[in-house]
């Protein structure tokens, strides 16, 4: 087993793993946040294990350990990246209950931020990984870490995770960014795993306050339409997207109505990610 | 990683002050031991009591803050299904008795501060089980999927129907009958825990503190899961600390003789006091001690490991052997030997697959993996 140590703001994770794929793709995608040093302190313990026995050879398969827990059942071994990715997201999410934590992608100008919390499907990740690539700095891809005191996101700076189609238009976009391999015929399709762009590796610790709150639906063929959302509805769609809403009680309800209510919110049907990007920033970010 | 002495989670424990000594690197051990064994809360409180909780390093103090929040949620939730559980269960049983956590929380007892549950569990009267659990499907409770087997298991020979789960809400509720499985003969009559129900101030039973501790006991040690094993000997300490009066210590002694369970009792006041170094009365070990003469040593030498953390960081010198004593002899309480057979070639026969196929050819369907 491999000791790594990967250092991304504000979670440090301690990684084993006995894959050399994921090595490499994990150098790929997080550079020199890897290291081997194992001296400073770890948040979590988690472990990506090439399943032994008569398995390495029939259909071989890797678990995902969180510490002594297996939240999920093993995947393919070619799957195994992606895992380690999610198994990431499932850490955060099932253990840092003093923020509160939304399924969404959240992007940023300066210190404006933007969420755009969405189901699979939605177009989601491709926005964002157009806005990343194009002058905004991600903040994170799958989910938004609200402080309760402040409303501000904490950045949490990942990979983007892009399905099926969008994994060519992302290669044909960025030609020079970092793509880890494609894990095949996952619950969610091929996906694909994109580095963002150096600038918002570098602004990982700068916090980002929320003046938007955004629902893409990509609906191909069709100019851009905006519906203005209602306060409740755009509560009901950010609370249903929350994955620990629950947990944070009452702390997580004074949250999401405070976050409305400091935001514009729109429901947006797109095709073109341009008039996507105008938009926001026309009438989203230059009026907050 | 630092290994983690179980001297020094017991010493933390009783002398909270410690924790302002500690190095990062040491806490990095003991968090994820705590978290491992379901006490970040329970340590967090303690801390907290003697008021340094805010001078303790920051990294600890972010991943306690963490569990304290979690403790609470589940609080809530306990709180909140009994509210509607206990008049909803009551209609058909003459008692709804909350048993263990969910007990300790309702009751307030210290031993329920910060303390974290799987599960909420209820004794309800075996008459009226299969109406409970058929208003309880109608509210939103089912059975998780389990196999045949196992069901089998439940139905005919253990204490309890399997485990039901609000489809919405998550929480589990594990419906008992009795304290321990029919099939092991050793099942007492419920009536002398009935004479010991008490009602908190918003009106939910809960069993008086003796027999409380006594079930804790039981449940502890006609077992043979040691999971949580350091962190329900530390329920037992707290228990018996708080408790610690003289007829406490009659009542417990006698429901043990009228339940048949004094071996039990004899096994968490040993094992508390050698680990947690709790004040048990002379007198009252001295009394267990003399009907079951002569036989700790191979019983000191399981529950010795067994009680401790089962983390890598800190498990003790052949505690996978003791581990599987422990295992054999939990089965072999619960179960005679004609209907053990049975139950391991059934059981055996998926152990083998599951070692040669991998881990996971029974398990069903995926999670949610985002």
């Amino acid at each position: 087993m491999e000791q790594l140590s990967l250092n991304l703001h504000p979670f440090r994770f301690g990684i084993e793993c006995n894959i050399p794929a994921v090595r490499t793709n994990l150098e790929k995608i997080y550079g020199s946040r890897l290291s081997e040093d194992m001296s400073s302190i770890q948040d979590y313990s988690i472990r990506l294990d090439g399943v032994g026995g008569m398995r390495r050879f029939i259909r071989p398969q890797v678990r995902f350990f969180c510490d002594q827990k297996e939240p999920f059942k093993p995947l393919n071994l070619g799957q195994a990246y992606a895992f380690l990715e999610w198994g990431m997201n499932w850490t955060i999410a099932a253990h840092e209950v003093q923020n509160v934590i939304i399924h969404s992608a959240v992007l940023a100008k300066g210190d404006k931020a933007i969420l755009f919390p969405a189901p699979p499907g939605s177009g989601k990740s491709t926005i964002t990984a157009y806005l990343a690539f194009n002058g905004w700095r991600l903040l994170s891809d799958e989910m938004a870490l609200i402080n309760p005191n402040t409303l501000e996101v904490t950045p949490f700076v990942r990979p983007i995770c892009l399905k099926n189609q969008s994994i060519d238009l992302a290669r044909n976009w960025f030609p020079e960014a970092h793509f880890s391999t494609i894990a095949k015929d996952t619950h969610k399709g091929d996906v694909i795993h994109l580095s963002p762009p150096e600038c918002s590796w570098e602004q990982s610790t700068v916090p980002a306050k929320i003046v938007g709150v955004v629902f893409p639906k990509y609906m191909p063929n069709n100019d851009l339409t905006i519906y203005q959302l209602s306060k409740l509805e755009a509560f009901a769609e950010l609370a249903n997207n929350a994955f620990n809403y629950g947990v944070a009680g009452k702390t997580g309800f004074e949250t999401l109505t405070k976050v409305i209510d400091q935001s514009s919110c729109f429901e947006i049907h797109h095709s073109q990610l341009s008039d996507v990007k105008e938009f926001l920033e026309q009438d989203i970010i230059q009026h907050a | 990683m630092l290994k983690v002495s179980p001297k020094l989670l017991v010493q933390l424990y009783q002398q909270p002050e410690l924790a302002l000594q500690y190095s990062d690197l040491q806490w990095q051990s003991i968090i994820l031991v705590l978290r491992h064994q379901q006490l970040l809360p329970r340590y967090a409180k303690r801390i907290m009591s003697i008021g340094i909780f805010e001078q303790i390093s920051t990294y600890a103090r972010h991943h306690f803050t963490n569990g304290l929040i979690l403790a609470e949620r589940q609080r809530q939730q306990i709180v909140f299904e009994a509210m509607k559980l206990s008049p909803d269960i009551r209609k058909r049983s003459e008692y709804a008795v909350y048993l263990k956590g969910a007990a300790y929380v309702l009751a307030d007892h210290p031993v329920g501060d910060g303390r974290i549950c799987s599960d909420i569990d209820i004794l309800v009267d075996k008459c009226a089980l299969q109406s409970i659990e058929q208003d309880l499907c109608f509210e939103g409770w089912f059975t998780e999927e389990i196999n045949d087997y196992d069901d089998k298991y439940y139905r005919e020979w253990a204490h309890e129907i399997p485990p039901l789960q609000h489809h919405l809400r998550g929480t589990v509720i594990d419906v008992h009958h009795n304290i321990v499985p029919l099939v092991s003969g050793k099942a007492p009559d419920v009536s002398i825990l009935i004479t010991e129900i008490r009602e908190t101030q918003a009106g939910h039973q809960v069993l008086s503190p003796a027999a409380m501790t006594l079930h804790s006991a039981v449940h502890l040690f006609f077992n043979e899961d040691y999971k949580n094993g350091f962190r329900d000997l530390l329920d037992l300490h707290i228990l018996m600390s708080v408790e610690n009066s003289e007829q406490y210590w009659k009542a417990l002694l006698s429901l043990a003789a009228e339940s048949g369970f004094e071996l039990e009792l004899l096994l968490a006041c040993r094992h508390a006091k050698r680990i947690w170094n709790t004040t048990v009365p002379n007198d009252v070990e001295k009394k267990l001690n003399l009907k079951f003469l002569d036989f700790h040593r191979v019983n000191d030498f399981i529950f010795e490991r067994v009680l401790l953390p089962q983390h890598p960081l800190c498990s003790p010198n052949y505690s996978a052997l003791a581990e599987f004593l422990a295992w054999a002899r939990g089965h072999h309480k619960k179960m005679p030997m004609r209907i053990l057979f049975y139950h391991f070639s059934v059981k055996g026969f998926r152990l083998f697959a599951e070692k040669l196929i991998g881990k996971h050819i029974f398990t069903k369907q995926n999670n949610m993996i985002r």
